[in-house]
């Protein structure tokens, strides 16, 4: 059954095959789509085509410009989105949810910031979330894990601390715990490890300095060190790998300048090399590739753009093209947005989806905070202040 | 997660494909099950390594299963002989190897192989093997420069290769990170690659890594004392230690001493702030000090006006080559001209063009270049705010050792393109009129003004403003704002309320 809330009132929309839209000249309450006579009489009126809906703020007038044959203009589906996301979980015997269990804290923390970015976190059950974290602390480490059963780690701590954080909840767990645990993995060197079994990466890097960030106790590890070990893995075009001398990868690139924005070190950054490099990942079809010679995937629309906004430099990319190919993305059936137009969606492409045309300016969707990948408003409520360089 | 297609399916199809999957997650379930228990109960057996092996096969990504193959694999490390061991081995390396076919980024099928070379195989004959199949450095390099004259499209051969040319080939004495010979051989290099297949683009990348590899210093480049606030200038960030151990200020023969504080609160800046006691009158003699890395440079300070001191040093842009390397350019530049005539509108040998001339004389160049950056913003659109930017930056290089040159306190650019951001602006510092008006600037430009420690008149008439969200802390005596359509009045209204000592227009 669907969740009602009180919305204004929507646009019915025709969505032809080809994406381009017909606004009709009726209104409806959303209510009303749970109204299967409603649904028929509407179907009727539009000569036996399925209407869908439009996000709240268009009006007739805004979407008259969707006529047919317009250049492929698609509007973000926002209420799609918003009954995608919020089915995640509802059923506990669904194949692709069980088999991610591994991954579950941060499903949760996809799945919440995406709800959170169009102000709809309510539809996921809160005390719930938040007790299934507290029961997937290690007393003994300290860390987090993805789910009960599963062995604490990094990235998962850290998908938990930006949880609680948006639930202003960070009180539910040991934060103590959580310190002495992403002390405990930094290195000599200054790397960290994601676990106790000694794998190296930035990520865990990034994931280190923004828990322990999000806590105010950046204190607990050395960050000169951090930043130093971060530094040794810049490579010849002004990017970054997983490890000292990998190649430079967009999602990589978007750890380590994240961890440099934490630690206010941008200014070791090769700005210009490394903005150059990021803006020529834009393709003629609008969208993203994370290396040279790769395909496109939405997902690094959030990488390049945040790295890019991180820069200041995010007018360096042409944001039309990228927004269509994010918009191509969308699924009109399923709801959500998948990495690439024609494939399966996910709550992980759905997130990045809705941030990375947060970042592009769209007034429909919060706007993000591109270090943190989380509402800004949440941020600025933990008086978090991440380094943007100066142009 | 990904590269999953989308595929239409009738309704009893996907009735079949349920009721398969269905079956797959009880199993699935089953074993976790089984997994969990057997972990409980400490049985750390070759049952639980099959167990977690079956389940990884299908799930490489399931971490909590491998954490458990590396508990039970210690424990066999402990009680069996070195023949067991290194069966062992090869079972787990062949695991990792059919879980990557799966799943080639499975960060956890690396990770065991990692472990394996790290923890579990130390002390062991296999060890022995492995370490006499290290190559040299020399052995890499030069397999890298056979990858790549296969096919030069191939980024991570150059990556590798640049990382090795630093180990291999540094100019320890010349203090360059490359000794010519080998620069002047990659270029030759790049372009044999550029020529093959200009579309390719990863030897553009590592072509421009190339030009600027070069020897570069950090330089005190202005000094500023007024009777409200003494400041100094890099032309790069330097820490706090920096600046207090290799600068000092010195008034009528005396180093004044102080605490220096960076203008954005960080370790690393570009602009610092002397706080000292020392009152400024008409009469004095200042100079700045600073014991860089390459030499010593003393700045004298000059009297402006009514107690304003500014000492300003040579400042050239152009990058340092050696006398090699730009032969080797010129030769270059010939052979990109000719390129272009064949293909006026390839962006990359365009782009090219312009960063060589750029590079090899960017006064004696500057026209073309920038004639150049206006033809490729139409070339290669979604990069025009890049262009537009370079276009820029280049244009107040070109013009900063004039106004250096002058006596004014005005900073007011007059290109023929309009400027859209504001770099080097600590070079600026100094001046007490900042003219920005008619131009392109954009709201994301505000927090640079902070830069603008001694101006008084600010004018940003005519821009791009659509918000005065993040104009910084600077005392002004007048700011001009008219001209900037999109700030809400509302906004404005604000900002004139909140900023009641200067007048706001």
């Amino acid at each position: 059954m669907r969740r009602t809330a009180h919305f204004p009132p929507v646009t019915v929309v025709v969505f032809h095959d080809d994406g381009t839209g017909q606004a009709c000249d009726q209104w409806a309450q959303p209510g009303a789509w749970d109204n299967v006579s409603f649904i028929q009489g509407l179907q009727a009126n539009l000569g036996g085509q399925v209407p869908r809906l439009l996000p709240f703020p268009y009006t007739p007038a805004k979407v008259g410009s969707l006529a047919p044959g317009s250049n492929r203009e698609k509007a973000p589906m926002l209420y799609h989105h918003l009954d995608y996301l919020a089915s995640y979980g509802l059923n506990k015997d669904d194949y692709e949810y069980c088999m991610t269990e591994y991954l579950r804290m941060s499903g949760i923390y996809w799945t919440l910031t995406a709800l959170e970015l169009m102000n709809q976190s309510s539809r996921l059950q809160k005390e719930e979330i938040i007790e299934f974290i507290t029961s997937c602390q290690d007393n003994e480490s300290g860390g987090i894990s993805a789910s009960i059963g599963h062995d604490p780690h990094m990235l998962y701590t850290l998908s938990a601390i930006q949880v609680l954080a948006l639930y202003d909840r960070l009180d539910a767990i040991d934060v103590e715990g959580v310190v002495r645990y992403v002390a405990s993995l930094q290195q000599e060197d200054g790397s960290f490890f994601g676990d106790k079994w000694g794998e190296v990466d930035t990520r865990f890097s990034f994931c280190a300095v923004m828990s322990l960030s999000i806590l105010h106790r950046l204190d607990a590890i050395n960050v000169n060190k951090a930043v130093y070990f971060v530094l040794s893995c810049m490579n010849f075009d002004g990017g970054f790998g997983s490890k000292p001398g990998s190649e430079s990868h967009a999602g990589l690139i978007y750890c380590c300048v994240g961890t440099l924005s934490i630690c206010k070190r941008m200014d070791a950054l090769h700005a210009d090399e490394l903005s150059w490099w990021l803006c020529e990942r834009q393709l003629p079809s609008g969208g993203l590739n994370g290396r040279p010679e790769k395909l496109p995937d939405l997902c690094y629309s959030w990488w390049v753009m945040a790295s890019l906004s991180m820069l200041n430099r995010i007018h360096w990319v042409d944001k039309k093209n990228l927004e269509q190919f994010i918009l191509a993305c969308q699924d009109a059936e399923t709801g959500g947005f998948s990495d690439r137009p024609g494939d399966i969606t996910d709550p992980f492409h759905t997130l990045f989806g809705l941030a990375g045309l947060s970042l592009l300016g769209n007034t429909n969707i919060k706007a993000v905070n591109p270090t943190y990948c989380m509402p800004q408003e949440t941020i600025d409520r933990l008086k978090l202040e991440p380094q943007i360089l100066q142009i | 997660m990904h590269g999953r297609v989308k595929v239409r399916t009738s309704e009893e199809e996907k009735a079949r494909k349920e009721k398969e999957r269905q079956e797959k997650l009880k199993v699935f379930k089953n074993a976790m099950q089984k997994i969990q228990l057997k972990r409980q109960q400490c049985e750390f057996d070759k049952d639980l390594l099959e167990l977690t092996g079956k389940v990884l096969m299908s799930n490489p990504d399931i971490y909590t299963l491998w954490n458990i193959r590396r508990e039970i694999l210690q424990q066999i490390k402990n009680i069996n002989t070195e023949d067991d061991l290194t069966k062992v081995f090869d079972d787990e390396l062949s695991m990792t190897e059919y879980c990557l076919k799966i799943n080639p980024k499975s960060y956890c099928a690396w990770h065991q192989r990692e472990w394996m070379n790290e923890i579990f195989i130390p002390g062991t004959i296999v060890e022995f093997v492995v370490s006499q199949c290290k190559s040299s450095l020399q052995d890499e390099f030069d397999y890298t420069t056979e990858k790549l004259l296969d096919n030069f499209s191939n980024y991570s051969a150059w990556h590798y290769r640049s990382k090795m040319l630093l180990q291999l080939y540094p100019d320890i004495e010349g203090g360059r990170p490359i000794q010519d010979i080998y620069h002047k051989h990659e270029l030759k290099m790049v372009q044999n690659a550029a020529f093959t297949d200009p579309d390719d683009t990863s030897a553009w990348f590592y072509q421009r890594w190339l030009l600027g590899a070069f020897k570069s210093t950090v330089n005190l480049v202005l000094c500023t004392v007024t009777q409200f606030k003494t400041t100094i200038a890099f032309s790069k960030h330097v820490s706090y230690d920096y600046v207090t151990s290799k600068s000092r200020v010195i008034v009528n023969e005396n180093v004044i001493s102080g605490d220096w504080i960076s203008l954005s609160g960080n370790n690393h800046d570009t602009l610092w702030i002397l706080g000292h006691n020392v009152s400024i009158n008409d009469d004095m003699n200042i100079k700045v000090e600073h014991n860089g890395n390459e030499k010593n440079e003393i700045i004298s300070c000059f009297k402006y006006k009514h107690m304003t001191y500014i000492g300003k040093s040579d400042i050239c842009f152009q990058n340092n080559y050696s006398h090699p390397i730009i032969e080797e350019l010129n030769e270059q530049l010939k052979a990109c001209r000719q390129l272009l005539v064949l293909e006026p509108d390839n962006k990359w040998t365009l782009l090219t063009t312009t960063i060589f001339l750029h590079c090899i004389d960017s006064k004696l160049y500057y026209q073309e270049t920038i004639q150049n950056l206006q033809r490729l913003k139409k070339l290669d659109q979604q990069r025009a705010g890049y262009y537009n930017d370079l276009l820029t930056k280049w244009s107040i290089e070109e013009q900063l050792p004039l106004d250096y040159a002058s006596k004014d306190l005005v900073f007011k650019p007059t290109f023929s393109e309009k400027i859209t951001i504001l770099p080097h602006l600590q070079y600026y510092s100094f001046c007490e009129v900042v003219d920005l008006s008619n131009q392109n600037l954009c709201s994301n430009i505000l927090p640079s003004l902070i830069f603008l420690q001694h101006c008084k008149i600010l004018i940003l008439r005519n821009n791009k403003l659509h918000t005065l969200k993040g104009f910084p802390n600077i005392f002004l005596e007048k700011l001009d704002i008219q001209g900037n359509k999109d700030i809400s009045e509302e906004e404005l209204k604000h900002f004139k309320d909140s900023h009641d000592f200067v007048t706001i227009f």
